[in-house]
């Protein structure tokens, strides 16, 4: 729980407790903090519309674009030696 | 360590086909249909018909034989014989209108004489 400090209106200062916000997670090929997925509870992320939780990108919320990049040039360039 | 490699013009000709990188529309098969500059190129087929820089995309060792500047039905045809299938894309009717601009209504800020506050300042003094 983390402390929010309320002023009431007799004028003392009383400690509101709130939960804290989750965090979004990583890529599991670079490692950055993956972007385009807001840090909401899954309570919240129920009511969430599908396209505001991660970005509209094949493998959007799971891999970073760098490494959905590179992914995808290896794709193309197996396809191109087979032929 | 990152090696950057110039792209030569070669590669990205009128009818090569490209594997698009970035975007919402990777993975997707596209024809290079127009050269417009050593960055960038002008695209159509399965991804949406517009402008592509060339870093964001890996050409295949295919060619088509297509015009430059050629329409999306010329396009959709040349990549069927290849054996990519993409669907004919619909004319947009609905032009882009410009936005009214809104007027900014400027109000004078009233100012409230303080009467009350004096009065009764001078009230305590007294």
């Amino acid at each position: 729980m983390r402390h929010v400090y309320v002023k009431t209106p007799g004028g003392r200062t009383t400690i509101h407790y709130k939960p804290r916000n989750p965090k979004t997670g990583r890529c599991p090929v670079t490692g950055e903090v993956l972007k385009g997925m807001p840090r909401v509870s899954a309570n919240k992320r129920k009511n969430m519309p599908k396209t505001k939780k991660r970005p509209q990108r094949p493998f959007g919320g799971v891999l970073s674009s760098k490494a959905m990049r590179k992914l995808v040039k290896e794709e193309a360039r197996a396809l191109s030696q087979l032929e | 360590m990152q090696v950057w490699v110039w792209r030569s013009e070669n590669m990205f000709e009128v009818g090569r086909i490209c594997v698009k990188i970035a975007g919402r529309d990777a993975r997707k098969k596209c024809v290079v249909v127009e050269e417009i500059d050593n960055k960038f190129v002008f695209i159509d087929g399965e991804t949406r018909r517009r402008k592509c820089n060339i870093a964001h995309l890996e050409p295949l060792n295919i060619t088509v034989e297509i015009p430059s500047g050629a329409d999306n039905e010329t396009v959709v045809k040349a990549l069927k014989q290849e054996g990519i299938v993409c669907d004919m894309k619909k004319e947009s009717k609905k032009q882009p209108q410009p936005r009214p601009k809104k007027e900014k209504i400027k109000r004078e800020k009233v100012v409230k004489e303080k009467k009350v506050a004096t009065e009764k300042k001078e009230a305590i003094k007294k």
